[in-house]
């Protein structure tokens, strides 16, 4: 075994029987997530998915340090999330693009490296690689008003990667796309997966995004949110998007979707 | 002749006109109805003569003159008091966005402030701080206050969990939370009250003004009702102190095409198309379009 292979079969993160509880908006107690175990490969590409209310979102959320546990352990890297992100490992990409109004797209690259304490030079540099990268190098002085919205979350993508994550968390970053915009995106992402060579975890409700994405896909079921599967997907890298129509992709889906407790969503 | 319907200085002419054909018609009716003292609407030419005209209409001064360096007297004391105003707006919206405890005991009884008849206390408040200069600069600040702390607050609380939560990823700490998202956040809605105010503050600064002497619009203002200085000074002064609110109001506007970055490249772009620069009056356009069109339908 290479190198390599040893370091990408090394557990990044591990989640052990983790339970959380919160109390949403209206003081009902919500059982969000339920004796969840999971061990995370570094460098893995790995999707949460399930109907809405399964917890995949409280789970990345919690991974992130942005929710509490209420019981069971994460560890990170073998430190606690809360270290790992006070050591600004995370990149976290919304379903929203979250982009500030009063900054040109540059500089809302540059955000997140001002508060790393980058120089001018250097913050300039890399958020103009960043740019380059998604295909948005044109659009730097524009401000996110002047952007479609799949130019939007290409600037959330490339503000999430400037800052060189160890772990990428994804929550539905494509959900509000049109399918063109998101075929598009998903070949950026993988394209710029393979050169980082991050942990990414992505949470999503569709299936066919998953299975194109990932390594690995955990099916979680609702109420309360629990691990009900993990399928692992065997298609070669680079996954292109021919691939979606052979009957190996398809009976992935299939895998995935019977997957769901009592059998589909 | 539709396109010059739509501009916008078909509609300022249109309301000229008509405001002019009202007044007259008034002045008119005045003239020969015999009021005391006489002449006190004057046509609008006599007051336009009266802007114009070289005679003194007191010891030194022609009425424009003295309509001017009165003016500047009460500018120069509103501006002092709406910029203590905005200053303690400010400085307590972020005190109360900063502590839910601040926040708890402050908010509920601010809108208390905006309830006192504060121009009505005028007198009181002269003869408790015994100077006309404090009370003009405190009466102006207290009005200030109020639209700028809860527009400024507003602001605060706009700001969505998302980037919250985006902030606390990057480990930001509370300072860099305030200087790069919750302050330029909040500055649309600042300039907001400030808009608001800043009229507020000329209006309260003239009203003072008649209590005592010592200069300003307002103090002429009562002079030239009580003597007979020419009825046309006290209108001139109407216009003027009307014009200075506008003034004012667009002065903050332009200020905050200043501070707000994404807006200031709009109007950049719009000049450069050959439009309008500020913001607000192409949403007006819009809303009234649609307005005209739901009169339409219904016909």
């Amino acid at each position: 075994m290479t190198t390599e292979e040893n370091s990408r079969n090394e557990v990044e993160i591990s989640i052990e029987d983790l339970d959380v509880t919160f109390h949403d908006n209206s003081g009902n107690e919500v059982r969000a997530l339920e004796g969840v175990s999971l061990d995370i490969r570094k460098g893995e590409f790995i999707s949460l998915v399930g109907p809405s209310g399964c917890g995949k979102t409280t789970l990345l959320r919690t991974i992130a340090d942005l929710q509490k546990p209420t019981d069971g352990m994460i560890h990170v890297a073998g430190r606690l999330p809360r270290e790992e992100r006070l050591m600004q490992k995370f990149g976290i990409v919304f379903q929203q693009p979250v982009l500030f109004d009063w900054r040109t797209v540059q500089k809302n690259v540059e955000l997140p490296l001002e508060l790393m304490y980058y120089s001018r030079k250097d913050r300039h540099q890399r958020a103009k690689d960043m740019l380059e990268m998604v295909g948005l190098s044109d659009f730097a002085d524009s401000y996110p008003s002047q952007l479609s919205g799949g130019m939007q979350q290409r600037v959330n993508i490339a503000r999430a990667f400037a800052i060189r994550p160890e772990i990428l968390l994804m929550d539905e970053p494509f959900s509000a796309l049109d399918e063109f915009t998101k075929e598009k995106l998903h070949e950026d992402l993988l394209r710029m997966w393979r050169q980082t060579n991050k942990t990414v975890i992505f949470v999503t409700h569709n299936i066919q995004e998953a299975v194109f994405l990932s390594d690995r896909i955990c099916v979680l079921s609702p109420h309360p949110g629990r691990l009900s599967a993990i399928v692992d997907v065997t298609l070669n890298r680079p996954r292109t998007a021919e691939m979606k129509y052979t009957p190996e992709f398809n009976s992935l889906v299939e895998k995935v979707r019977n997957s769901f407790e009592g059998g589909s969503i | 002749m539709k396109k010059i319907v739509k501009t916008r200085w078909f509609s300022i002419l249109f309301w000229v006109v008509i405001l002019a054909a009202v007044w007259e018609a008034a002045a008119f009716h005045v003239a020969a109805t015999k009021r005391n003292p006489e002449n006190i609407l004057p046509h609008l030419y006599q007051i336009i003569a009266a802007a114009f005209s070289t005679q003194k209409v007191n010891q030194s001064m022609t009425a424009t003159q003295l309509v001017l360096s009165s003016a500047a007297t009460t500018v120069f004391r509103a501006a002092l008091g709406f910029a203590i105003g905005v200053a303690s707006g400010f400085v307590l919206a972020l005190l109360m966005n900063l502590s839910g405890i601040i926040e708890k005991i402050a908010f509920p009884y601010l809108m208390i402030i905006q309830m006192i008849p504060i121009l009505g206390m005028a007198p009181i408040i002269l003869s408790i701080t015994g100077s006309i200069n404090v009370s003009r600069i405190l009466i102006a600040a207290i009005l200030t206050f109020y639209p700028v702390a809860t527009n400024t607050l507003a602001g605060f609380k706009s700001v969505e969990k998302e980037k919250y939560e985006l902030m606390a990823s990057y480990a930001a700490k509370k300072r860099s939370l305030y200087t790069k998202v919750l302050i330029p956040q909040c500055i649309p809605y600042f300039f907001t009250g400030m808009k608001i105010s800043a009229p507020m503050a000329i209006t309260a600064a003239i009203l003072v003004d008649t209590l005592q002497g010592d200069g300003g619009l307002g103090c002429v203002l009562s002079q030239s009702l009580r003597h007979a200085m020419s009825i046309s000074v006290f209108w001139l002064i109407v216009f003027f102190s009307a014009f200075l609110g506008i003034i004012s109001w667009k002065l903050m506007g332009w200020l905050e095409v200043m501070f707000t970055p994404q807006k200031r490249h709009l109007s950049k772009k719009k000049q450069t198309d050959g439009k309008d620069v500020e913001l607000c009056t192409k949403e007006k356009n819009r809303s009234g379009k649609s307005f005209l069109k739901a009169g339409v339908l219904q016909r």
